[in-house]
């Protein structure tokens, strides 16, 4: 059985919450748990066979299941135990977790500190109101696909015209997902003018004979009941059908944070994700965060680098050495930005040393060109240089040199 | 074998005749076309067990619905069904609307509703501050129920088949032949049944059924229903049963709560000519926001989980179309447009008293069987929330389903019952898993593979 009062609570054993673990058993936290509702610990990466996973943490290129099995070699630590199966169903003040699993029943824990890194989805059909027919198969999202070929090896094979819906890194993870499973993706659709992964992935959908459709803007499923025929797209004032037997949605990031819902757990409608400050934490004393749980996505690499730095601070919460408290300070995106991560600022904290360093992001609403602008009581002053700004890239600044003593506004001009 | 009556179609009227003619000494045989029971129009409704005060005056229809309604109140949670009582508002922003309300609220009470009420626009702000301002009035039905549309003809047809009513799915009647004594009814392979009286619940396809036998009284005409399923969260704002004031053509958009825990906002109602039509469509789903934009904008901040549509079996008539041919021993029960689900029990006991004293030595017997099916609703205690449950078996505490938190238990439970789901849609009914805001994103792979496992062994 695990104790009911850890040092510290970690909810989600993906990339951050793993990262998370291992900063704390390396701080020399002794009673270190983190549990997760899959059956198995190592978040998402676990289901994407392809490389491109981990390098900003662990600057070694690996495939999703080689940087999971990274993490967990690496949390294999005596002082830190792993329970899956097991489901956080809500948080309140204390930190005060319920918890419910095979092993441990409905319980109620109460740690001195909680990570949350419950890691993020994408849209479907339903969240994203396309109309249409819903038939009995055919109809995935990436996640789902990577799992349906993960867990089953295969057996996606009746599938032989796919159609992706999206551009985004992940659409083409669903690409090489539905090779890896023995299905053929033969279209994506993007609704913009280009396609939001890097330029050189249009030479991958030429290898795998996928055709890209751009300004293309999906308006209706057609069917049976039990299968995909085709899909109606709006291309240039034009609609047409495009012939296929099933559809993958991918991206539509939305953070996992139905656990927080009604809860004392902040949630930004910027991101959707969990409002933290420069240090972690959340609007619930002693409750840190990070990982995809924060913003629509980044990479794990990323995540796990989030997850290492919540680990540090937790590590010094727990030694007296951090308040529990998060800054009151706002940061707010401005009209030009579409989120600001960190959404709260403590004016006087100092990360400390040996600390993962903070990179505060943002990003824009649009592409456009300009110099991200910090805007308080003492004036407006730029943050970045003036250049292209590409509403799919994360635009990195420093609030290093600043002294916030007010709320402010973080925009584009 | 040589069957007394043989029911096509296994919707909620036709699992609900089956029922009750279980409890006689009568062999009766329940065909349904499809792989699963409740697949067609009782599968996609608002779910509102309705005491029937807005159904026709007068008519037999209203008659069913109550009737219904009081035999549901009682028998329902016997099979483990919840039920909750949240009441109805009709409500009225314009003069217009108010003398149509205050008509309604009069009419109703003089047909014995009593517990019907007007309420002032001043009252319904207090108790549910969310609606759109400027309320004149409202009509409070408090009575007025949502139930679960799954579980209930899954309810009927296993408590049918625990009473010795033979299930037959995946059997469509395509031919018709009338014996000197009786009927017998072909299915697509040649496969037949004989039976001594055939009733014919065929629900879309009930006009279809009528003409291998030679009727053709009505003609079914689809009338299509689109909704928006809202999150959970909606439900902490609104958990009240609201419709606007009807018009001469329709009844309008309601929102309401499910049994399940979220808010729905539909249905439309667009005629169709295929009634596998089930498609939703951009008009229809404007014509939802609009409607949840007009009542309760408050409700538009939450986030949208799924859309649908369900297909009500009206027909040209616009009374029920129950025909009881009976020296002919052919007995219709169609037209069971839009009330079905609250009439089913009504409408299976009347059935019942015209047919059974066609079977003079045809007994009530003594004894039935219970049945119990599990507990859909998320304002009952689910298993993950019951340690006892949990301690005596493990498989209750790994939720699979997280958005709805369904455990690989009640998963594999679905798969081992006497009536097990055969399509991955059955089993999504049986249990709630996948019905939530990922639709399958985090556990879509995991079902799938308990639902082949547990197809494998039955077939093994
Ligand atoms: C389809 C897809 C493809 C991707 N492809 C790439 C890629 O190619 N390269 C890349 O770098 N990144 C990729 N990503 C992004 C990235 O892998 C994940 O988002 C990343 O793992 C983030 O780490 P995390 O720890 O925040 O979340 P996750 O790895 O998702 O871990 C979250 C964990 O929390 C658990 N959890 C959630 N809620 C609860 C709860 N209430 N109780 C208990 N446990 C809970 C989950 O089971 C999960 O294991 C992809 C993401 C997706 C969805
Ligand atoms: C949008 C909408 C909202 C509604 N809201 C409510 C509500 O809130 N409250 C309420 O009380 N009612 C409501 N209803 C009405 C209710 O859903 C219907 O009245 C009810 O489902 C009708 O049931 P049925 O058994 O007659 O038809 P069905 O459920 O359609 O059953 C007929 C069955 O017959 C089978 N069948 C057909 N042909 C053959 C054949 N040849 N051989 C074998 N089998 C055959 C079909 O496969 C089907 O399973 C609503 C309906 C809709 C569509």
């Amino acid at each position: 059985m695990i104790s009911t009062s850890p040092d510290v609570l970690i909810v989600g054993a993906g990339a951050a919450g793993l990262a998370a673990a291992i900063a704390l058993a390396d701080a020399g936290v002794a009673d270190i748990v983190v549990i997760d509702r899959d059956d198995a610990p190592g978040g998402l990466p676990r289901f994407c066979h392809h490389p491109g996973f981990g390098w900003e943490y662990a600057h070694y290129p690996r495939t999703g299941p080689g940087f999971a099995r990274y993490m967990l070699n690496a949390a294999d630590r005596p002082n830190i135990r792993i329970l899956c199966k097991t489901t956080m169903i809500s948080i309140n003040a204390g930190p005060s977790v319920q918890i419910v699993g095979p092993e441990t029943s409905y319980t109620e824990l109460l740690p001195k500190a909680v990570i949350l890194a419950t890691g993020i989805r994408e849209s479907n059909r339903g969240n994203l109101c396309v109309p249409g027919i819903r038939p009995e198969r055919g109809i995935f999202t990436t996640g789902m696909l990577q799992q349906l070929v993960a867990r089953r090896d295969g057996q996606l094979d009746q599938f032989r015209n796919l159609t992706v819906i999206g551009t985004e890194h992940v659409a083409f993870s669903a690409l090489l997902t539905a090779r890896h499973g023995g299905a053929t993706v033969r279209h994506m659709i993007g609704c913009e003018h280009r396609i939001f992964s890097f330029p050189i992935m249009r030479l991958l959908a030429g290898v795998l004979a996928a055709r890209i459709h751009l300004d293309t803007e999906l308006l209706e499923i057609d069917g049976s009941s039990e299968r995909v025929e085709a899909l109606v797209v709006r291309q240039g004032g034009t609609t047409r059908r495009i012939a296929c037997d099933g559809i993958v949605f991918s991206a539509g990031w939305t953070p996992e944070t139905a656990a927080f819902v009604g809860s004392a757990v902040e949630v930004d409608p910027a991101t959707g994700g969990i409002a933290i400050d420069q240090a972690m934490r959340s609007s619930l004393p002693g409750v840190f965060a990070a990982g995809n749980v924060l913003r629509p996505v980044e990479s794990s690499g990323w995540a796990a680098c989030e997850g290492r730095r919540a680990g540090q601070l937790a590590a010094k919460y727990l030694a007296g050495e951090l308040s529990g408290v998060r800054g009151a300070l706002h940061l707010r995106p401005g009209k030009g930005l579409k989120y600001v991560v960190p959404q709260y600022w403590d004016g006087p904290f100092v990360s400390p040393a040996g600390v993962e360093p903070l990179r505060p992001s943002a990003r824009v609403a649009g592409d456009t060109k300009g110099a991200l602008t910090l805007l308080s009581d003492s004036g407006r002053e730029k943050l970045g240089k003036f250049q292209r700004l590409l509403q799919t890239r994360r635009i990195n600044f420093s609030l290093a040199k600043q002294t916030l003593n007010s709320d402010a506004v973080i925009d584009v001009s | 074998m040589q069957f007394d009556i043989a029911i096509i179609g296994a919707g909620v009227v036709g699992t609900a005749i089956a029922r009750d003619l279980s409890r006689f000494d009568l062999r009766v045989i329940l065909l349904e076309a499809r792989a699963d029971f409740g697949d067609e129009s009782s599968k996609g409704n608002s779910a509102l067990m309705t005491a029937g005060f807005d159904t026709p005056r007068g008519t037999l229809e209203r008659q069913l619905v109550t009737r219904g309604f009081i035999r549901y109140q009682t028998e329902a949670p016997a099979m483990g069904l919840p039920i909750r009582r949240v009441g109805a508002l009709t409500l009225a922003w314009s003069d217009e609307q108010r003398a149509i309300v205050e008509h309604e609220v009069a009419g109703a009470r003089a047909d014995g509703f009593s517990s019907v009420t007007l309420l002032d626009g001043a009252d319904v702000l207090r108790r549910w501050p969310h609606f759109s301002p400027g309320i004149q009035c409202a009509m409070w039905a408090p009575e007025e129920c949502i139930a679960d549309p799954f579980s209930t003809p899954y309810a009927y047809v296993l408590d049918a088949v625990a009473n010795g009513v033979v299930y037959r799915p995946s059997f469509a009647v395509k031919r018709a032949d009338r014996l000197t004594n009786g009927w017998r009814l072909e299915e697509a392979k040649g496969q037949a049944v004989t039976s001594r009286l055939v009733v014919n619940s065929g629900g879309l396809r009930a006009d279809k059924v009528e003409g291998l036998a030679g009727y053709s009284d009505f003609v079914v005409r689809p009338r299509r229903g689109q909704y928006l399923v809202l999150d959970k969260a909606a439900r902490s704002l609104h958990d009240v049963i609201a419709l606007p004031t009807p018009t001469p053509t329709t009844r309008g958009i309601l929102i309401a709560p499910t049994i399940f825990g979220n808010v729905i906002v539909g249905p439309t109602a667009e005629e169709v000519s295929d009634p596998d039509d089930r498609r939703t469509t951009p008009e229809g789903l404007a014509k939802l926001r609009e409607a949840m934009h007009r009542m309760a904008p408050a409700l538009e901040q939450f986030p949208v989980n799924t859309v649908f549509s369900g297909m009500r079996p009206a027909t040209d008539r616009s009374e029920y179309q129950i025909i009881p041919r009976l020296s002919e021993r052919w007995v219709t029960v169609a037209g069971i447009r839009s009330t079905g689900f609250s009439g089913a029990l009504g409408i299976a006991e009347h059935v019942a008293s015209l047919l059974v004293p066609l079977f003079v030595d045809a007994r009530r017997k003594t004894t039935t069987n219970a049945i119990v099916v599990p507990d859909l609703a998320e304002t009952s205690q689910r298993p993950w929330q019951d340690n006892a449950r949990i301690e005596a078996d493990p498989r209750y505490g790994e939720i699979i389903c997280h958005c709805e938190r369904v455990t690989r238990g009640e998963i594999e439970n679905a798969m081992a019952s006497r009536i097990p789901p055969r399509t991955l849609k059955a089993l999504k009914r049986r249990t709630r898993a996948m019905f939530g805001r990922c639709q399958g994103f985090y556990c879509g792979a995991r079902i799938d593979a308990i639902f082949n496992s547990g197809r494998n062994s039955e077939h093994t």
